[in-house]
């Protein structure tokens, strides 16, 4: 069993918020389906009803499970290899992770795809302890510039290859 | 005849080349341990953009059945074992290696996977054909039910909690919707936004979940600390003896004819058909062979691996002459196949029939190539499994980031990723199996536009729904598979519960 469900202290606020998230989205779509517009020549359904089936599940499922969840039947936790189940979530990990994709996000355009990759990489690599730091940045460096030479250069996708690399060659398509 | 003409294509040496790199590629990033074959096709598909259509499925073929074993390898060889395809191989093949016999559990999982992949291929060389043929005859009522049985079967039957797999089937259901309906061109739950307009691409999703969600999860509670692996150890010992040899080849027959026909039906694909066949050698082994159970029995790595193989080809009966796909994989090979104009279904055979039997017989040369690299490549193996875990989860944030930018070279789409990668964090953690989700937004909308024509045909009349004697028999005998699986289960959780304890009275 998972650390969820051994752990009898933990409140499943978390889980019943995110099963009503289910809920919610559930609603909206309900509320919003009744504007899809249906064309005068419609003689089947319509393109509303699939909609509400849909959104009805949604707000059935979420509730349902909901339920179970106040009944004291909580989830159990994916395994995986590299997970150690003991361990508490490390929500400040989390939140560089996600800080950083977002940082690349922005920096693939002004900065090109190499440089927004080497900082996703060595910021991911520095979240998660990687040591020592300056090994972790000169892998996520190689690792930029051979991913734009293979996907820019030889499989031709075109990553842009950003104002410091623009003039070499090789790394276009 | 066709397949010869595949064979022709796939044998030309820049094709060999290809499927030389997918098979290699596919097994190296499906070693990595928490990378399942989901994931790995959805990670390697930005490999394919730039090739033409042929040089693609080449090289998704190998990337598929590379997938596949990798998994194998992982948890031979890694103390910690998660992967649901291969977990039953971990089973024994785990104690295996800990007692020394590492290489002979890798061999006969190796030899396996080749026997039963060529095998089943056999098999799906000739039953697609006819499948899709007598499919020709199937209209919309027809297409209804079984894409009902592969939401329940999917959603409903494989995760440990119907309710959550449910609603993930449901969330998946309702993204399939944003977007432009099929049928009458109205625009749906997009709010205006252009970016939603042309809808939210599949391989976002699936990059997101699978990747993007499984590096986020791992990361909040990653172990830390050296990664344990167990050994291989070398010498006349260590490789398939001539005990071990009598020992696997009926397991690997039985897994094979065990897992094929566990794949082409909607039940589950790979997880189901490794359980089956454990479950099945574990009762005829005799004697002392059944003593090791659960302390290392040959039979139980080479049994679950070839159901394993001959699983992962039954699964593209359905996809290629239904357009149905029944597990994740499935759905992700089916969004490849889309990218390049290929429509899996009963008219694919004549309309791109050169296309197929290129695929077919690349599934033939990628499954030979599986058995020559992976013997000789396990030391690469073992060095992949000890990439720090640092790195290894900061390179999958990398991959799934260019993944999700290469689908339109926009930057907003990663934020797509982001987005659906923090969902999948909270769907593990919570316990929603992701899979469903995959499933459901591809064949959603197919089901939709078969749903609305049955309605149309028949007046809207919905018992209309139940008139075609397919359909009838399609819902009887997922009937027949519920009661069925409600009787697996238990048997499942005693099988689990066995060793358990064996481990305890020690």
């Amino acid at each position: 069993m998972s650390s969820l469900a051994t752990t009898p202290a933990k409140r499943p606020t978390g889980e019943i918020l995110f099963a009503l998230v289910f809920v919610s989205v559930g609603v909206a779509g309900l509320a919003t389906a009744g504007s899809i517009p249906i064309p005068p020549s419609e003689t089947g359904i319509g393109p509303r009803a699939f909609p509400y089936i849909v959104c009805g599940m949604l707000v059935l499922c979420g509730a349902g499970v909901v339920l179970q969840v106040l009944r004291g039947k909580v989830g159990q936790a994916e395994d995986s290899e590299d997970l150690d189940v003991t361990a508490k979530t490390d929500w400040v990990a989390l939140a560089k992770l996600v800080g950083f994709v977002v940082l690349h996000i922005f920096l693939i355009e002004p900065a090109g795809w190499p440089v927004a990759a080497a900082v996703l990489f060595s910021g991911a690599a520095w979240s998660l302890d990687a040591k020592p730091l300056w090994k972790a940045i000169t892998v996520s460096v190689i690792l930029a510039l051979v991913l734009q030479y293979v996907f820019g250069g030889l499989l031709g996708v075109s990553l842009p290859p950003g104002p410091l690399l623009e003039g070499v060659a090789f790394f276009h398509g | 005849m066709l397949l010869l003409e595949g064979f022709a294509t796939a044998l030309q040496p820049v094709y060999l080349l290809y499927a030389l790199g997918g098979v290699f590629v596919g097994t190296a990033v499906g070693v990595l341990p928490g990378i399942g074959p989901a994931m790995t096709v959805a990670l390697l598909m930005p490999i394919t953009y730039a090739l033409e259509p042929a040089a693609a499925l080449i090289v998704f073929a190998g990337i598929y059945y590379g997938g596949m074993y990798g998994g194998s390898t992982t948890s031979i060889l890694l103390n910690t074992p998660g992967e649901s395809s291969s977990i039953v191989t971990a089973l024994e093949g785990n104690k295996m290696a800990k007692a020394g016999r590492g290489a002979a559990a890798l061999a006969t999982a190796a030899i396996g996977s080749f026997i039963a992949g060529t095998i089943a291929t056999v098999l799906l060389t000739f039953l697609a054909p006819v499948v899709a043929d007598f499919a020709v005859g199937l209209g919309p009522v027809d297409y209804v039910a079984l894409m009902v049985v592969a939401f329940l079967t999917v959603g409903a039957l494989l995760g440990a909690s119907v309710l959550r797999g449910l609603a993930s089937l449901a969330l998946g259901l309702f993204i399939g919707l944003i977007g432009i309906d099929d049928s009458t061109a109205q625009q749906r739950f997009t709010f205006e936004n252009p970016t939603l307009v042309d809808g939210i691409d599949m391989v976002l999703v699936a990059v997101g979940l699978f990747a993007l969600g499984e590096a986020l999860y791992v990361a909040s509670k990653l172990r830390h600390g050296p990664v344990e692996l167990i050994p291989v150890s070398k010498g006349k010992n260590a490789w398939l003896s001539k005990e071990d040899w009598k020992r696997s080849w009926k397991p690997w027959l039985r897994g094979t004819f065990i897992g094929f026909p566990i794949g082409t039906v909607p039940a589950g694909g790979a997880d189901v058909s490794t359980f089956l066949s454990y479950a099945a050698e574990r009762k005829l082994a005799k004697g002392a062979n059944k003593a090791q159970f659960g302390k290392g029995a040959i039979e139980g790595v080479a049994g679950p691996e070839a159901a394993n193989n001959a699983a992962a080809a039954g699964v593209l009966v359905p996809l290629l002459t239904l357009g149905i796909p029944t597990t994740a994989t499935a759905a992700m090979m089916l969004t490849a196949f889309q990218r390049y104009q290929i429509q899996p279904g009963p008219l694919l055979f004549e309309n791109q029939g050169a296309l197929v039997w290129t695929l077919i017989a690349s599934l033939y040369v990628g499954n030979l190539m599986l058995l020559v690299l992976n013997l000789p490549l396990v030391g690469l193996w073992v060095k992949i499994l000890q990439i720090p875990r640092p790195y290894l989860y900061a390179g999958i944030l990398v991959f799934a980031a260019l993944g999700a930018f290469s689908v339109n070279f926009s930057p907003s789409d990663v934020g797509i990723l982001l987005v659906v990668g923090i969902l999948g964090y909270f769907m593990r953690r919570y316990g929603y199996p992701v899979a469903p989700m995959v499933v459901a937004m591809i064949l959603g909308p197919m089901f939709e536009v078969q749903l609305r024509r049955s309605l149309q045909l028949s007046q809207n009349d919905p018992t209309a729904l139940f008139s075609s004697p397919f359909a009838l028999v399609v819902y009887v005998s997922m009937a027949l598979i519920f009661v069925a699986s409600w009787w697996l289960r238990r048997r499942q959780a005693a099988v689990e519960a066995a060793p358990a304890q064996e481990q305890v009275s020690v």
